[in-house]
């Protein structure tokens, strides 16, 4: 069959940098493409230009008899495409039949017809096969029926070519099954799909032909029997995985009572019967993709979610923490995932970044706080951690670059010397350079006896900063590696199920 | 615990490029010029500008005047600034200061020992910011919403307090009226003590520096291990023990308890504030930005009074300058964004 969308030799540079480098694809009616690749690949940027969100340097798209060098949103609408992004574009205190007509609510004379638009609703959700109220509040149903919301406005519009954004990210998997079940039933209909996924079990329930991207250029295509589980990987990671080296050996002894410790740990519904223990001097990765789980773990070691069922011990004590001013008494040590909204006091000095959660020891009486002592706590990981600032302890912390400002918290925990410290993503928007110098400082400190659990979604990070690898997937431990079992390949597969 | 310096790896580049290092610079310069220093021009080009116009402005007795009328709004604004640097606000300071001047009038009028009518007033303002502490950080109600609402409540409450008259005494006149040391009144002693204690508290106690924290990121704050609501509510409630103060010196000043006493002050005060450089965005301000802040305030109205122009004009110029300021403090939000 022929295609209904062509896109031929797509080209796209940000800032110079050029992240496509003349792509091709092809979205067939009646017919599933799985849209494969790592973070960075270039998926999101090449199904953007197809939306009309970003206009390509170079290439030539055509769908149907018509042909573009670029589309803009509106001529990409008309022209049929629609994209369904991760996060949703409704509007949450709207009813389901508005959402659907939102946008382009039937009116005349400047009055809405509301019969219209709850008659659309009914036809396109009929035509779905979906049961839902099209009066209800589109924020008060579950993320899976949002999703199908979302789906059906694309529909109403009469999309004949639709891209979902890793659409499964945040749904159960009993919403995975009815989402698939209603894409099949969509294909039927001729409807051209492309499905952004990173799951690679998902390639093979859903699509019909795959396609790969590594590093802006297409790295495999075909049917998607064709394909085995490792392939993909292997198509996925090439030989960057062979640039990804084992941290040297550790050299210094375990402590012997855990750190930190989780026993049948369940909280519904993020995770459920998590074992792990973290060792003094141990550097543990709990690796996941988002929604596995992994980041909801960590949240509740510091104390920020409930366990519902389980043991958590923290240096032996099961006491539940309430927030985090308790937790950091007991010695643990916190770092967000999103350093920019939860990590850093942006306008506030570096010295008082650092010195934030050790006022109370660095002052005078617990009260009398010196700009000089906070100065001297700043210096003392300045060298350290080689914080590259002009070394004055009054800049504020939001002129430091990405990875210096992640120095600085570190260095924060560091001041408090906190024995366990718990971090989310702890290089993301870290440039390469000094992600190395933040490992070796955690390797460092791992020496020292610091205990150590990272959450992270980056494989090449488990691989070059930690000793043992705990793998979830949908809420649940699939593996635990050690040493040199932990492998990109090993782990892109074991978090892939 | 500390990490040797040979283990980083000192061969790699350098992070950052020296040309966004330049830029960053010059932003940062941009932002720490010190509001301070314009406000002092500013300050002085008003001095100048009244000196030449009247007769009556430049000499030592208007000045003590210009004082005077500071320390009722400086006394309101040190803790208002200690609020909006951790990102909240306090607009009941007017209705509870009228508030307490009632309570202390119907105490004192009614032969209650001195002391006793005045920790009966301190009692309500404390009592006053306690529940606005409580309203916001345990219920979780927006601080505008919350002394919006205690705004109404507590002016209406003095006013009821006092049959809605004015409630006049004699025998109170040692904090508003006695001139103590170079005839200059105790009001306005009480008012340079406040300022000096909250310039230390905000340069040099953990608790200026998480107010300084909280405002700047709370989310962080809180992360951070600070006791973010507990801070936030000693704020409001330093805001009360202001108020009740303040209703004092009014009190001993007028010689009477009125339900109208203190209009407008919280309008002032925030004014004060914010065109002293504390950011609506939280995070920045300083004490000695505000009370140059009270100060342009106080010596405009003094010279409209001087010069003859109705006073009407007053609240024309001071809502013109709060206009002027929170667009000075966007801004320079622009400016240092990224």
């Amino acid at each position: 069959m022929t295609a209904l969308l062509s896109a031929r030799g797509v080209r796209k540079s940000f800032g110079g940098v050029e992240v496509l480098h003349g792509v091709d694809l092809d979205a067939t009616p009646g017919s599933i493409l799985a849209l494969l690749g790592e973070n960075g690949a270039g998926k999101s940027t090449l199904v953007k230009i197809l939306a009309g969100d970003y206009v390509p340097d170079a290439g030539e798209i055509t769908i149907g008899d018509a042909r573009f060098e670029h589309l803009t949103p509106i001529t990409a609408r008309t022209a049929g495409v629609r994209m369904i992004h991760q996060e949703f574009q409704d509007a949450p205190t709207l009813s389901v039949a508005e959402n659907i007509s939102l946008g382009r609510l039937p009116a005349s004379r400047g009055l809405v017809r509301w019969r219209a638009v709850r008659e659309r609703a009914e036809k396109v959700l009929a035509q779905m096969g979906v049961d839902l109220d099209p009066g209800a509040p589109v924020g008060k149903l579950r993320v899976g029926e949002r999703q199908v919301v979302e789906i059906a406005r694309a529909l109403s519009d009469e999309a004949r070519v639709l891209i979902l954004d890793e659409p499964t990210a945040a749904l159960s998997q009993q919403e995975v099954e009815r989402l698939f079940a209603f894409l099949r039933r969509l294909r039927e209909q001729g409807t051209a799909i492309v499905y952004i996924t990173h799951r690679l079990d998902e390639v093979h329930a859903i699509s019909d032909r795959v396609q790969v991207l590594r590093d802006g250029s297409v790295a495999a295509q075909g049917e998607t029997t064709r394909f085995d589980r490792s392939s993909l990987v292997e198509a996925m990671i090439g030989r960057a995985a062979a640039a990804v080296s084992r941290p040297p050996a550790r050299t210094w002894e375990l402590g012997e009572r855990p750190a930190l410790e989780l026993r049948e740990a369940s909280s519904a519904p993020a995770f459920e019967g998590v074992e792990l223990r973290v060792h003094p001097g141990e550097i543990v990765a709990l690796y996941g993709k988002l929604g596995s789980g992994s980041a909801e773990v960590a949240e509740a070691v510091f104390g920020l979610r409930r366990l519902s069922s389980g043991v958590l011990l923290v240096g032996g004590s099961a006491k539940p923490a309430k927030g985090p001013a308790v937790s950091i008494g007991r010695g643990v040590g916190f770092v967000p995932a999103d350093r920019k909204r939860e990590a850093i006091l942006p306008v506030r000095p570096v010295a008082e970044n650092v010195a934030a959660s050790s006022w109370r020891r660095l002052a005078r009486l617990r009260v009398f706080i010196a700009r000089r002592s906070e100065a001297a706590a700043y210096r003392r990981w300045h060298d350290a951690l080689s914080i590259r600032s002009r070394n004055d302890p009054l800049q504020p912390v939001i002129t430091l670059s990405g990875g210096n400002q992640q120095k600085v918290v570190l260095a924060r925990w560091l001041e408090r010397g906190s024995p366990l410290l718990v971090m989310i993503e702890p290089t993301r928007g870290v440039d390469v350079g000094a992600r190395a110098e933040l490992y070796a400082s955690m390797r460092e400190l791992a020496s020292q006896g610091v205990a150590m659990l990272i959450a992270t979604s980056d494989y090449e990070e488990v691989v070059q900063v930690a000793d043992r690898a705990i793998v979830m997937a949908r809420g649940r431990i699939t593996a635990a590696l050690e040493g040199d079992a932990i492998t990109t390949s090993r782990l892109l597969t074991e978090a892939g199920g | 615990m500390s990490l040797t310096g040979e283990e980083s790896p000192s061969a790699a580049p350098p992070a950052v490029a020296p040309e966004p290092l330049r830029r960053s610079r010059a932003r940062s310069a941009a932002a720490r010029v010190p509001e301070s220093a314009a406000l002092i021009v500013v300050l002085a080009a008003l001095v100048l500008f009244f000196s030449l116009k009247t007769p009556y402005f430049f000499n030592t007795d208007n000045f003590i005047n210009i004082l005077i009328a500071s320390a009722v709004v400086g006394i309101i604004a040190c803790p208002a600034t200690m609020l909006l640097i951790a990102g909240q606000f306090d607009l009941s300071v007017g209705g509870a200061t009228a508030l307490v001047t009632a309570v202390f009038a119907q105490s004192f009028v009614h032969y209650r020992p001195l002391i006793v009518s005045v920790l009966l007033a301190l009692g309500t303002g404390i009592g006053v910011g306690a529940l606005n502490g409580f309203l916001v950080t345990v219920i979780g109600i927006n601080a505008l919403i919350t002394t919006i609402g205690t705004m109404g409540v507590m002016r209406a409450f003095a006013f009821l307090e006092t049959n809605g008259q004015a409630v006049g005494f004699n025998g109170f006149e040692t904090l508003g009226v006695t001139r103590p040391v170079l005839n200059v009144p105790w009001m306005v002693w009480v008012f340079v003590a406040i300022v000096l204690l909250t310039m230390f508290v905000m340069r040099a106690t953990t608790f200026g520096r998480s107010l300084y924290a909280i405002g700047a990121n709370p989310a962080a704050a809180r992360l951070a291990g600070i006791r973010t609501r507990r801070v936030v509510f000693v704020g409001f409630v330093l805001s009360g023990a202001a108020v009740g103060l303040t209703g004092l010196l009014l009190a001993s000043q007028t010689g009477q308890g009125s339900g109208n006493a203190a209009t407008g002050l919280e309008f002032s005060a925030i004014t004060a504030v914010v065109l002293g450089g504390a950011s609506l965005a939280g995070g920045r301000g300083s004490i000695v930005g505000t009370i140059l802040g009270v100060l342009v305030i106080s010596v405009v109205n003094n010279g409209i009074v001087l010069l003859n122009i109705e006073s009407f004009w007053q609240d024309v110029v001071r809502g013109t300058l709060l206009i002027v300021a929170v667009a000075i403090d966007q801004l320079r939000l622009r400016l240092t964004a990224e």
